[in-house]
């Protein structure tokens, strides 16, 4: 494929697509270099104009002064939910996505329909009577408050029986026919099948709980509970204009996150291409 | 079979898994879920009682090492009451309520003003009635400061919903050293006052020598407003509510005329309004020197910025027509929410008595506001200090203190109406319909309301 | 593969069941009893955190539910109150203006960079879709923030490019200017949006089968007609997928609105989302932000049916 690319010359209409792509991954980089570039400046750099584009007297003072705030236990506390909530939602749907693709049983079509229809609802409409029922079961205050409802969104089951689906039916019966029992035809045949979309599930979800803001500023309170991003608003709220501490939180947020996104790209990219497109 | 019972245990785990949590919140849950269920116990044993106390960010009760020393005097003498604290701001900690009195996970105490504690939690019946608390030596000494303290704190119901600490009269503040480059000091009284005609005057000299940004009106929030009020308020002495409270009074004319005069101003650039600021964005202006006066100023803010504002920051009185400014007040203190739980009231009420009653501790509070003492009783809490003389420029504006309206229903509307009001006068909508608008809004609220 | 994902959607029959397993009623039962086993966990968390709330923000839309209030039956009054509240329609046309401006451009820029980004090196095209990808993985409240700063009237960036360029000559208040409040948001949107759709976009059009455009091209196709009659009805799943996603996403944008305009200024940037969470957490009037959050996910719903119609009919 790259050769064939080389091998066609370079005509105006290429290079200034080439030109126009760069422009805009620049547009796109942009923010992330700021956050980054901005946590290391003093007060007087942050606010200076014209901008200091790159902070040639680094310090790290506002990262000393974000760690004056409970920041890393911020961070324990979100990387402890997004992970829960990422390993509950992989295991649930991939066994509800399986049989909603490959069995047939009375009420399959109503509860499927009733998935749909929930994924249209906006979440936050929710959250009054999440919260009444958080507090019912004594969970309000808690990460689990956060995990549980994330678990529930049934998104998670849609894109397992997309892929599910793709499973031929002839593996599932010539398993059984070889007196593997339903479990077994499940652990041995289809979580292999469905492994990149496990992998896909696996990031969306653990990217969508770590950012999903408003679900976490209702159901914690307590500052020992705080996620990150719940802690750069609050410290946003209290030190408006303190653009270097601002950016440091938000660099302690977005760092970890797009780590473990590049780390497994591959397979997000890939499970969700699957998914989506063989769906 | 075998298959089958794999699959409940696989079921089952994920069940037990939820209910291991449901039994369990302490895991990773509050202090204040966990604490909720106890309360009947700890009434019967009458040992330590765990109480928690939510503060929003009131001078230095925002701070966690302050808190903490405080704690640790009152644990002296009451060993037997543990107090929990949570920080709330001013951006996220009305939701935070919000969630916590739906959850039912409101803590025991929590710090605010009366526009919160009484007018709107006290109001829907969310707090416990302090009137014990309010004997009748609280009562004379706190109305010996002012009245209007009093009835803040006082719902229509009769029940006292706040327990005052301290007060303050907000103020403006103005970059001493532009004014005077500008000679625009002159404009200004020797007590901090000035007239309407002098604040133009005063306008037009800064913007004659070239300051670029003289005063913003902000209106991108909430933050901050009683600055905005009481700009448009003092300018030809007009009222934010009538003297009951039971109506807001925008579209009085003198209102309407002091809204016309921002307009007008801010077309022909003496001052800026910005509807994306809030006070916040506005101050770390003001301190950076980039604009020559903020509209919201007090003893406290001016204690925070010490350190960032290279210039002199003078504190001013809002300008009015004549002369004689009437500013708005800022009174904080205690509220209890109503847990039903008598012994952590109790306890609570032991901690309250503690931080304002105390002879020695109550002079403390409220130096750690930063603010004044609502208790007469008290005399100048800075005398002696370092900050006496800081503090007695902003004393001698308490004379000045106005009206406390905030206590008028429907206020949690009005505050969204009043910036979405200045962002549309001046965008271009008319003053009477803006206003009109405004009217209606408040209306609507006071009838849901009632 | 359009009309899988269509029957999908409605719930329909897509099974691949082998018709040998229902051969008596006791497997059916046993079938069936080892299906809800399956689906037992899924349906704990599913009926618990998101059925049961659902219900009751139902209920709680015809009822007169206010904090410190006595709950009372109000029929459809809240329903109708909303079409005479001028915030509510003010919102409900902000956020179509969003939907309809955002929607398209998503679905049409991440098809673009797709269609180019495909055919690159694998390296080359890991490395932009990462790129893009980058706001969706920074957060929400880290790119508001960063955004905010930039936005800002006298410290920001892009007052200062702009001047800088001789573009403007006076600072402009970004996000407080009624002209240029939704328009901003509407960008901060678009970046945190495309990133889905274009790594679905390079996987789907690096499966077209290589072998029909060969074909074409050697019937003389051009560029454009190997695109409109071969990859575009292959991809089309692919599209009506990111269609929905984006739709239902860009009708809840809250979260960037709560964090940089606050609904204004003079309800510029208010949308659906954020009046109902302003109804509902600064007013506490839980009854009619739920009344609203009904109308809605009916207009969701309704318009992702539309969009699995539309997508069907023109296979």
């Amino acid at each position: 494929m790259e050769s064939s690319v080389k091998n066609k010359a370079l005509t105006p209409g290429k290079v200034l697509t080439n030109i126009v792509l760069v422009l805009l991954a620049v547009f796109f980089i942009f923010p992330l270099y700021w956050i980054v570039t901005g946590s290391f400046k003093d007060r007087i750099a942050v606010n200076a104009s014209p901008p200091v584009w790159f902070p040639t007297e680094p310090t790290l003072d506002n990262y000393i002064r974000l760690l004056e705030n409970p920041a890393l236990r911020w961070l324990g506390n979100t990387v402890f939910m997004a992970v829960v909530a990422m390993g509950l939602t992989c295991i649930t749907a991939a066994m509800a996505g399986y049989v909603l693709a490959k069995k047939r049983f009375p009420g399959r079509t109503l509860i499927f329909s009733i998935m749909i229809c929930a994924m249209a609802l906006p979440k936050q409409v929710i959250l009054i009577p999440l919260l009444k029922e958080m507090s019912f079961l004594h969970l309000h205050d808690s990460l689990w408050a956060v995990i549980f409802p994330t678990v529930g969104w049934p998104f998670g089951i849609f894109l397992m029986k997309q892929f599910s689906e793709t499973i031929p039916g002839e593996m599932i019966e010539a398993a059984r026919i070889d007196g593997a029992g339903e479990v077994r035809t499940f652990t041995d045949v289809v979580l292999p099948m469905v492994t990149p979309g496990i992998g896909a599930l696996a990031i969306f979800t653990f990217i969508n709980s770590w950012n999903d803001y408003f679900l976490q500023l209702i159901m914690l309170n307590s500052s020992e509970n705080l996620t990150i991003s719940l802690g750069i608003a609050k410290i946003q709220a209290e030190m408006s204009n303190d653009f270097g501490l601002i950016m440091a939180g938000a660099a302690l947020a977005a760092i970890p996150i797009i780590a473990v996104f590049l780390a497994f790209q591959k397979y997000f990219t890939q499970g969700i291409a699957m998914g989506a497109v063989k769906g | 079979m075998k298959k089958q019972l794999s699959m409940l245990l696989a079921a089952g785990m994920a069940v037990s898994l939820l209910a291991g949590c449901g039994g369990t919140p302490s895991g990773t849950g509050s202090d204040s879920t966990a604490t909720a269920d106890t309360g009947a116990s700890t009434a019967a044993t009458g040992d330590a009682t765990a109480i928690t106390l939510w503060t929003y960010p009131i001078g230095s009760f925002g701070d966690s090492a302050t808190v903490d020393s405080l704690i640790a005097k009152f644990n002296e003498t009451h060993p037997e009451i543990s107090v929990t604290v949570e920080y709330l701001d001013y951006t996220n900690g009305d939701d935070q309520v919000t969630a916590a009195i739906e959850a039912g996970t409101t803590p025991d105490i929590i710090m605010e003003g009366p526009e919160r504690l009484v007018s709107n939690w006290g109001a829907k019946g969310k707090m416990l009635p302090l009137n014990d608390l309010w004997t009748d030596e609280a009562v004379a000494d706190i109305s010996a400061t002012s009245e209007n303290v009093v009835s803040a704190c006082q719902w229509t119901d009769g029940n006292y919903y706040e327990y005052p600490l301290c007060m303050t009269t907000h103020t403006m503040a103005i970059n001493k050293e532009m004014f005077e480059a500008a000679g625009a000091l002159q404009y200004i009284n020797e007590d901090g006052t000035w007239t309407t005609e002098n604040f133009e005057k005063a306008l037009q000299a800064l913007k004659d020598s070239g300051v670029t940004t003289t005063a913003i009106v902000y209106c991108g929030g909430q933050g901050g407003d009683q600055g905005t009020r009481a700009l448009v308020n003092n300018l030809y002495s007009g009222q934010f509510t009538n003297a009951d409270h039971t109506a807001y009074t925008a579209d009085s004319d003198a209102n309407k005329k002091a809204l016309q005069q921002l307009v007008d101003w801010a077309n022909e650039g003496l001052i800026t309004y910005d509807a994306a600021a809030q006070a916040s964005d506005e101050l770390q202006l003001f301190a950076n020197g980039n604009v020559a006066m903020t509209l919201c100023w007090n003893a406290s803010n001016q204690a925070n910025y010490a350190e960032s504002v290279t210039f002199t920051a003078m504190p001013v009185a809002f300008p009015s027509d004549d002369g004689v400014p009437e500013l708005c007040g800022g009174i904080w203190g205690f509220g209890l929410f109503d847990n039903g739980d008598d012994a952590k009231a109790a306890a609570s009420k032991e901690f309250i008595k503690f931080l304002c009653d105390d002879a020695q501790q109550g002079p403390e509070s409220v130096r750690l506001t930063g603010f004044f003492p609502v208790r007469s009783s008290f005399g100048d809490v800075y005398a002696g200090t370092e900050d006496e003389a800081r503090m007695a420029q902003f004393a001698s504006f308490m004379q000045y203190l106005g009206d406390y309206y905030n206590v008028a229903p429907g206020w949690a509307e009005q505050r969204t109406a009043w910036w979405n009001m200045l962002q549309q006068i001046f965008s271009g909508v008319s003053v009477d319909d803006a206003t009109a608008t405004y009217q209606q809004s408040c209306t609507d609220a006071i009838n849901g309301a009632a | 593969m359009a009309s899988k994902t269509k029957a999908a959607a409605a719930g329909g029959e897509t099974l691949t069941y082998n018709q040998g397993t229902f051969r008596n009623s006791a497997l059916v039962r046993q079938q069936t009893l080892a299906a809800y086993l399956f689906l037992l966990p899924a349906l704990i968390f599913f009926v618990l955190f998101v059925v049961v709330p659902m219900v009751m923000c139902l209920v709680t839309s015809f009822l007169d539910y206010r904090m410190g209030k006595p709950l009372t039956f109000v029929g459809f009054a809240q329903y109708i109150k909303m079409f005479q509240d001028p915030v509510f329609l003010k919102a409900l046309q902000n956020t179509f203006i969003l939907v309809i401006v955002a929607v398209p451009a998503v679905t049409a820029f991440s098809l673009w960079v797709g269609s180019v980004v495909y055919k690159m090196s694998s390296f080359k095209r890991s490395f932009y879709r990462c790129v893009f990808y980058l706001p969706v993985v920074t957060g929400t409240v880290a790119v508001a923030v960063v955004w905010k700063w930039m936005f800002n009237k006298y410290t920001g960036l892009i007052n200062y490019v702009l001047n800088a360029t001789g573009i403007i000559h006076e600072n402009i208040s970004w996000l407080g200017d009624a002209r240029f409040a939704l328009g901003c948001i509407t960008l901060i949107l678009f970046t945190t949006s495309i990133g889905q759709p274009i790594v679905l976009y390079i996987a789907a059009l690096g499966n077209v089968d290589p072998s029909l455009i060969d074909a074409a091209e050697v019937d003389g196709a051009s560029n454009l007609q190997v695109f409109w009659h071969i990859k575009w009805p292959q991809i089309m799943p692919t599209t009506l997928y990111i269609l929905v996603i984006t739709t239902i996403n860009t009708f809840q944008c809250y979260a960037l609105i709560q964090l940089l305009t606050s609904g204004g200024p003079n309800h510029a940037t208010d949308t659906i989302m954020y009046y109902i969470y302003y109804q509902a957490f600064k007013l506490n009037d839980y009854g009619y932000g739920n009344a609203m959050g009904v109308v809605l996910a009916i207009i969701i719903a309704i318009l992702s049916a539309i969009q699995f119609k539309f997508a069907g009919s023109s296979d």
